[in-house]
């Protein structure tokens, strides 16, 4: 990219330029980022600064008075914030100039450089540290454009393609499948059997969606009381499994067991006490926990770990199909950005 | 008869464009797009359809001087207009997403269906009323409460595919962009107690005249209104005690909303004596 367009510049470090021990580093507080925005603005060189800062990435928007050295001032500040050497911080980040800076902007806020490709999250990160730049006074017209500019574009993004769509983690897989079953999870009960991270994860993924009713089994009632109190639920002894059944609508298994906990014979005798109410099988064990022929009987849903394994790896190759669709965007809304930025004289103006 | 220069039958097909519209839009939107369509377009479009329906029958309506319930045509132009009017104002409360594709995907069958074969309109035995606003409201009302049926096929149909997909683990298609199956077996509860008690109120006031007046009303159109009724009536039972399963309940529900349709034949029928409940010069047809 030509320095012409030098008095718009980014520095970035992420996930995609340094590992994350390195990236370490470079994390700050409220209370580092105010220091490192006056510490930057001690330069007249550089009017006006954005820096978004998350667990995955530090990043440096700036406007400079002087397009031929601002990359250069703005390295050297920030060494000598971190207390490290120009040349390390160089080799940790990226530089982009003009129009670069608006796409790069574009397609962060979108998710299209998020280690998970396409979360959310980012976008409310970007906005909450334009509030504090704006808040701290270091936006200036420039940045106020580009980033109003961008987040529209962003959100355009996230509407007319897939980039959202679908969750691609088993967890979350698990639950957006709770809520197509259940609607909503708060009057729903689920039961964890076993105590593994992936069942964690998913009890996690659950009460983040509103469930609050849990149970805990296990074979040793020791371990149930244990994780029962860490998690939050009732500790159950898993041999008298058949005996509560009926109080769970979602079973989450990932039990050690040589035998299945649940077959279609054993499940058939308590669907009519049921009464149409549905039954989620969430089998994350290996060996598998829940015979096969639980899938048979009505109103009972069984999901195993490659079903939703495959659910999640379908979801993310939609996500990946729509990101040369949401890049292609990015970079037709970047032109226009900065036509626009050109046309007020913000940009190219020596 | 005409409205503003356009023929009734013309405002009709118009609709049924607009409800064509609809539901390509929406099924477009979602298996193309892979994107769920606000719900606010698709109410505006297929409100718009029902706005242009209304029109229609309402001259139908003023050249009879009531309500336009004459002929096979004219009864399943206001079943879809019952079925339209409810996802309209009742079905925001409702909360069903992609109700709306599939409502107006019924219409525009159903309208299609009425629109193309002609002898189904035929100008033949009007009016039907005669002077009674009472037998109108009744035979409103039952073709009212079919319109909630036609939904409840609507959304057994939902629940099927849903749990299919479930079952099958099948993610693609609509299965994103329809409501949970929790959502569907309340929906449809609900849809049912609504659509019986429409029909019972129907019959009450229909049988108020029966009973002064048995000969008005055929054995066959009779025996299938009172199979309809029982019908849904058992239906609703057995869904109140959980006798059925949400599957066999919503094949049940499609099954006796076919039955129901059949029934028109019956309803639509002549009658073989006039009943001087009936009685009244019938106004010329435009042509």
């Amino acid at each position: 990219m030509s320095t012409h367009h030098g008095e718009l510049l980014l520095i970035t470090i992420n996930h995609e330029t340094v590992s994350l021990e390195k990236r370490e580093r470079y994390s700050l507080d409220d209370v580092q980022i105010k220091m490192l925005y006056e510490t930057l603005h001690r330069s007249p060189m550089l009017e006006e600064s954005l820096i978004l800062n998350t667990c995955n990435r530090f990043e440096l928007y700036s406007k400079t008075s002087d397009p031929k050295n601002g990359g250069a001032i703005a390295f050297k500040t920030l060494a000598s914030f971190y207390n490290v050497q120009r040349e390390e911080i160089e080799s940790h980040a990226r530089i982009r100039f003009g129009r670069e800076v608006i796409k790069h902007l574009i397609e962060v806020s979108a998710g299209l450089r998020s280690q998970i490709t396409g979360e959310a999250e980012i976008f409310g990160q970007v906005k909450k540290a334009y509030a504090t730049c704006q808040r701290l006074g270091y936006s200036g017209r420039l940045i106020n454009r580009m980033v109003q500019k961008g987040f529209q574009a962003a959100k355009l993004i996230r509407h007319s393609t897939q980039i959202g769509e679908g969750q691609i983690n088993i967890s979350n897989v698990a639950v957006d499948l709770s809520l197509k079953i259940f609607g909503s999870l708060k009057n729903t009960s689920a039961l964890v059997v076993g105590t593994g991270e992936i069942g964690e994860k998913t009890v996690k993924a659950l009460k983040s969606r509103g469930a609050s009713n849990f149970g805990v089994a296990s074979h040793h009632s020791g371990r149930a009381d244990e994780i029962a109190e860490k998690w939050g639920g009732i500790p159950h002894a898993l041999g008298e499994l058949e005996t509560y059944l009926n109080d769970y609508d979602i079973i989450i298994s990932s039990s050690e067991t040589d035998s299945s906990l649940l077959d279609a014979r054993s499940l058939g005798k308590h669907m009519n006490a049921r009464k149409n109410r549905p039954l989620f099988l969430i089998d994350l064990g290996l060996p598998r926990n829940m015979d096969a022929s639980c899938q048979e009987i009505e109103n009972v849903y069984l999901y195993n770990l490659d079903d939703l394994a495959k659910i999640a790896t379908d979801n993310l190759s939609e996500r990946r199909a729509a990101i040369k669709q949401s890049e292609k965007i990015a970079a037709q809304k970047s032109a226009s950005i900065w036509q626009m930025l050109e046309s007020r004289g913000l940009v190219n103006f020596q | 008869m005409s409205l503003l220069g356009i023929e009734d039958r013309q405002w009709i097909s118009l609709a049924t464009v607009v409800f064509v519209v609809a539901a390509a839009l929406r099924a477009y939107t979602a298996l193309k797009l892979h994107r769920k369509a606000k719900r606010p377009s698709t109410l505006m479009l297929v409100s718009f359809g029902w706005i242009l329906q209304t029109i229609g029958l309402y001259a139908r309506g003023l050249e009879y001087g009531g309500c336009p319930l004459s002929n096979r045509f004219e009864l399943v132009q206001f079943m879809v207009w019952s079925a339209i009017a409810l996802y309209i104002f009742v079905g925001p409360a409702f909360r069903v997403s992609f109700l709306g594709m599939f409502t107006s995907t019924f219409a525009s069958v159903f309208s299609i269906l009425s629109l193309t074969v002609r002898s189904w309109d035929s100008p033949s035995r009007i009016p039907i009323f005669g002077d009674s606003p009472w037998i109108e409201t009744h035979a409103a009302l039952a073709l009212f409460s079919y319109g909630v049926f036609g939904v409840l096929a609507l959304t057994s149909v939902m629940y099927l595919l849903q749990t299919r997909s479930l079952k099958q683990k099948k993610m693609g298609g609509l299965f994103p962009y329809m409501p949970s199956i929790f959502e569907l077996t309340q929906i449809n509860f609900r849809l049912l107690a609504i659509g019986f008690f429409i029909l019972s109120a129907s019959l009450a006031i229909g049988a108020v005249y029966w009973f002064r007046e048995t000969e008005s009303v055929d054995l066959p159109k009779l025996g299938t209104t009172i199979v309809v009724w029982f019908a849904y009536g058992i239906l609703i039972l057995l869904r109140s005690r959980q006798t059925l399963s949400y599957k066999q309940y919503s094949w049940t529900c499609i099954a006796v909303f076919a039955t129901a349709l059949l029934s028109l034949e019956a309803v639509d029928q002549p009658k073989a004596k006039e009943s001087p409940l009936l009685d009244s010069t019938p106004p010329a047809r435009s042509p």
